[in-house]
């Protein structure tokens, strides 16, 4: 369903310079199945998700979504996801009803059959109350199930999750997860990526642990555990960020 | 590209500014409201100017005839004045009334104090024996006995001039001295009557014949004629700045609300999203400036029907509404420049990270437009060629026939100025597409502005050739130096002219091109094209100068024929160039001194870093562009953007720079040897009259030969566009997007 491989982004800013957001990295994920994402802030997560989502373009490799790549076929790939981002935000003038039927004709779905999917998602997604309600008077809640539901409008086989749960009460993360589960079990291909350990323990099939651009280690959570003998992904997850910056320090030491 | 897609973000961008308050009040409520406060505003300080009395000091009225009378009961008799009000409002102070002069004050300093305080508006001054003088001329004009001429010279050169005192820095002062001026002439014409009567003349010897004046414009013209002048530039001003409050929410207000993402990855393709919210500014824009141009239009004629009413016809025609046929010409040409106005806003606020950076980058674009818009209402500005390639302003004059009935000129000139917009405006369309498909725009991250860093940036992070932002900054810093560069001093003779060329060539053209190359780039042979090229390229490229030369000539010749130099300059260069050694050393410094550095610069660096584009021809046509205003004169630059997209086809096409620097040579000698070329020195060559003519504008081809010359330089370019060429990485990427050829059924499987 996903397939990156040797995947590179790579920029310029006047303080670092050309810096590798992303560096060559590689994974598979298939349908009805979460693969975890999970990095500290500055990974590299949010940047692989854009590329996976065509806004940004790969500097090297190759990722493809059920067959089409992100590069040379940004308008089919965009049909086969839905993505969710701290940074998708709702706009403020439009009520819930409004915004989720704005993307769902955008996706050429047909009046009759959108208007059924959205009374679905409404009713799957407890969000009745928000038909009306514009989006700047709406929590940071209610605004997560909006654009929720504006991504899974379409249907898509592939649903992104980017730091979802950022900034939500227990709650209404609790019910996050709970959909989020609820999409594998329809066979759908989600990518699930957090700096929440908990989460990533709860829900992952499969989990990539990323730090400045690289993998560090992936593959189901048993096997990232066994093969680090560790029991615990948030202290694995400690111990190889550490290892990896003293790595890099006496990396930059002997260099200069 | 989908058109339901481009309606329905066109649908959803409409509602949601027509929720926002803020948009609102700019579009609609603010005009509705404030031009009829403003207008009411206006009245009230019309009216209070000209209801404020005017204080007058009058020194010396007691040196004033009693006949005619100038001054009664301490006020200008009504009769002397324009109106009753006036004679009310001016409010006399004499001499005799106070006693503000000593013996031994000296009344104009007296009177230049009173005036700078602020204690009269105005004085008047009538200097001593001023009534002796002027009653001693009267009586003596019936005196036949001595010459009729000598008497009056010499009666007039003795009667002093009374002095008016005022201050043009004060409003006051002004309307006080206008008031009393009117007085003052309209006594004095009483004078030169009696004077007239006194020697029994008939008043016909100052006024032989009157001025009978016959406008032949009937009143729709001359109200047209008015309204062509001043609508245009409201109507184009407005829809200017009514684009850049919706352009700024549309992109960096959706950058900064985080839904600019929401949207890029939904379905809707790029340039779908950029024509929803371009129509969506265009809407705004139209109807910003049509409410506006209402609202002022109501309130603007009930003001001028008021002040008409106060001060009589001050336009000299009753200004009614515009002709609804010009407001119809208004309304459809505002279309054309609201698109070009709306597609500019956006591509620059797609720059900007927020709203309040949004309107620091739309200023500038205010500023370039504003001289476009008040070119055409300077008085000797017509539409003509040249005039109509301008844009916007070719545009406003062509709107100027049109409301004024003009309809054949209009008709005339309808084509380039049509097409001069649409091109400007599918550019500007185009330019905000790109904005919105570059990362580095879309997801730009706050910087602390630090030269410091960006230097240490420019020279750590070299790429192998310079960047596209690198290109230009060097375009811009070649255009600055060559801007400063005419600050030097203007050469006086021909060494002169030859070491100022050498110099300009060298070290303000070839050596920042050369150092950036060397400091920028990781090579600098890659960058400056250094490398040899297939060896037929080099006379192929020769041949082609030679075959297009002809066509060079003949758009030479149009651009002059546009544009004429001035005849001044054309002197000065002749002269110059008259004065020059002989022609090895002018074949110097006009081509081959220019061949090698302006390719080095343009083709060298400008064109390998614009390469990154992504387009070649659009890397073409900038490097062109910097390559025709580095020439600095108009005229030049027009032949020089068309020249340098030929070589810039070559560079890209062959790699290196020397068919360029081949083709360059060629064209600037065959140019220096035909403005050499002259009648006689063509004589003796057989099938000559066949080949070239000459005329009162110089030496040119026949048409045959042009023709034949076009024929094969196009069968070369074609020779040129086969040889294999080395893309860009973001070439062969755009080639890639371009070319994807996927059934859309697949996506939905």
């Amino acid at each position: 369903m996903i397939d990156v491989h040797e995947l590179t982004k790579s920029y310029a800013d006047l303080r670092r310079g050309k810096f590798v957001a992303v560096d060559s990295i590689s994974f598979h994920a298939g349908p009805g199945q979460i693969y975890g994402l999970l990095g500290p802030n500055g990974a590299g997560k949010t940047t692989v998700l854009r590329i996976l989502s065509t806004i940004l373009r790969p500097s090297g490799g190759q990722a493809t979504l059920n067959g089409f790549d992100v590069l040379t076929q940004p308008a089919l790939v965009r049909r086969q996801i839905g993505f969710v981002s701290t940074n998708t935000a709702v706009y403020d003038r439009m009520t819930g009803w409004e915004m989720v039927e704005y993307f769902g004709r955008l996706y050429g779905i047909e009046e009759e059959s959108l208007r059924q999917q959205m009374e679905q998602l409404f009713a799957r997604l407890q969000m009745n109350n928000l038909r009306d309600t514009l989006g700047s008077k709406m929590s940071t809640g209610m605004k997560q199930k909006v654009s929720i539901a504006r991504a899974l409008v379409h249907d898509p086989p592939v649903v992104i999750f980017d730091e979802a749960t950022v900034g939500l009460d227990v709650l209404v993360a609790r019910a996050l997860l709970q959909t989020v589960s609820e999409l594998r079990d329809q066979g759908k291909c989600i990518i699930f990526s957090t700096h929440i350990m908990r989460e990533a323990e709860r829900l992952c099939d499969r989990v990539a642990i990323m730090h400045c651009g690289h993998i560090l280690a992936e593959g189901t959570l048993s096997e990232v555990l066994e093969s680090h003998q560790e029991t615990d992904l948030e202290e694995l997850f400690f111990q190889l960020i550490s290892r990896h910056d003293a790595q890099q320090s006496e990396a930059d030491v002997s260099n200069a | 590209m989908s058109i339901s897609n481009v309606k329905l973000i066109l649908m959803r961008e409409l509602r949601d500014q027509l929720r926002d308050r803020r948009t609102l009040f700019t579009i609609a409520v603010l005009p509705l409201l404030l031009y009829p406060l403003l207008g009411m505003a206006f009245l009230q300080v019309a009216q209070f100017t000209q209801q404020h009395p005017t204080k007058i000091w009058v020194i010396g009225a007691n040196e004033l005839a009693e006949d005619p009378v100038l001054i009664r009961d301490s006020a200008f008799p009504p009769e002397l004045c324009l109106s009753l009000d006036v004679s009310n409002l001016l409010q006399l102070e004499l001499e005799e009334d106070r006693q503000r002069l000593g013996e031994d004050d000296d009344p104009d300093t007296a009177a230049r104090e009173a005036v700078q305080d602020g204690e009269f508006d105005a004085v008047i001054y009538f200097p001593p024996e001023f009534r002796e003088q002027l009653e001693q001329f009267r009586d003596r004009l019936p005196d036949r006995a001595t010459p009729v001429g000598d008497v009056l010279n010499k009666a007039v050169i003795k009667v002093p001039s009374p002095r008016i005192y005022y201050d043009t820095a004060r409003d006051e002062s002004r309307i006080a001295h206008d008031r009393v001026s009117s007085v003052l002439q309209k006594w004095r014409e009483e004078i030169g009557r009696m004077n007239l009567e006194k020697s029994q003349m008939p008043l016909a010897v100052a006024r032989p014949f009157e001025l009978l004046r016959n406008d032949v414009a009937v009143e729709e013209q001359r109200r047209a004629a008015i309204w062509s002048k001043i609508l245009p530039f409201i109507v184009f001003i407005w829809a200017l700045t009514g684009a850049f409050h919706p352009a700024i929410d549309l992109c960096a207000g959706e950058k900064e609300r985080g839904t600019l993402e929401t949207l890029l990855c939904s379905p809707a393709g790029r340039t779908e999203i950029v024509l929803g919210k371009l129509l969506t500014v265009l809407i705004f824009s139209v109807a910003t400036s049509l409410l506006n141009l209402a609202s002022m239009g109501f309130t603007g004629t009930f003001i001028l029907g008021r002040l008409q009413a106060f001060e009589g016809n001050m336009l000299g025609v009753h200004l009614g509404p515009p002709p609804l046929v010009a407001t119809g010409w208004l309304i459809l040409a505002l279309i054309p420049l609201a698109a070009l106005f709306s597609a500019l806003s956006l591509a620059i606020a797609a720059l900007a990270r927020s709203a309040k950076e949004g309107q620091y980058y739309l200023m500038p674009l205010l500023l370039i437009m504003m001289p476009l818009m008040m070119l055409p209402m300077l008085p000797a500005v017509r539409l003509d060629l040249g005039t109509a390639l301008i844009p916007v302003t070719g545009m406003m004059l062509l709107l100027q026939s049109l409301m004024e009935a003009e309809y054949a000129e209009a008709l005339n000139y309808a084509l380039p100025v049509i097409g001069v917009t649409v091109l400007c405006c599918l550019l500007a369309v185009r330019w905000a597409v790109d904005q919105f498909n570059n990362e580095s725009v879309l997801f730009r991250e706050s910087e602390r502005l630090d030269l410091g860093l960006w230097l240490r940036h420019l020279v750590r992070d070299r790429e192998d050739t310079p960047t596209v932002g690198e290109a230009l900054l060097c375009g811009v810093a070649l255009l600055v130096i060559r801007f400063f560069a005419n600050f030097l001093d203007m050469p006086k003779d021909w060494n002169d002219l030859f070491v100022l060329t050498c110099v300009t060539q060298i070290a303000f053209i070839a050596t920042p091109a050369l150092l950036m190359a060397i400091m920028l780039t990781r090579r600098p042979g890659k960058t400056l094209l250094l490398r040899m090229p297939r060896l037929t390229a080099i006379p192929a490229a020769i041949l082609l100068a030679i075959c297009l030369h002809p066509a060079a000539m003949l758009l030479a010749q149009f651009v002059q024929h546009l544009y004429p130099l001035d005849e001044g300059v054309q002197q000065v260069l002749a002269d110059l160039f008259g004065q020059a050694p002989n022609i090895w050393v002018v074949l110097l410094m006009v081509a081959v001194l220019p061949a090698i550095c302006e390719e080095l610069a343009f083709r060298g660096f400008i064109l390998s870093g614009l390469r990154h584009m992504g387009h070649k021809w659009r890397a073409i046509a900038f490097s062109s562009l910097f390559f025709g205003v580095m020439h600095g004169i108009l005229q030049q630059s027009v032949a020089a953007t068309v020249v340098g997209c030929v070589i810039g086809y070559l560079a890209v096409q062959t790699g290196s720079i020397l068919p360029c620097i081949a083709y360059h040579l060629t064209h600037n000698s065959l140019a220096v040897l035909a403005s050499q070329m002259a009648p006689e020195s063509v004589q003796g060559i057989p099938a000559n009259e066949w080949m070239i003519r000459f005329a009162e504008d110089g030496f040119s081809y026949q048409w045959p030969v042009t023709l034949t010359g076009t024929t094969i330089a196009l069968m070369l370019l074609y020779w040129f566009r086969n040889l294999p060429y080395q893309m860009s990485n973001e070439e062969e990427l755009q080639q890639t997007l371009d070319h994807q050829t996927i059934p859309e059924s697949r996506a939905m499987g």
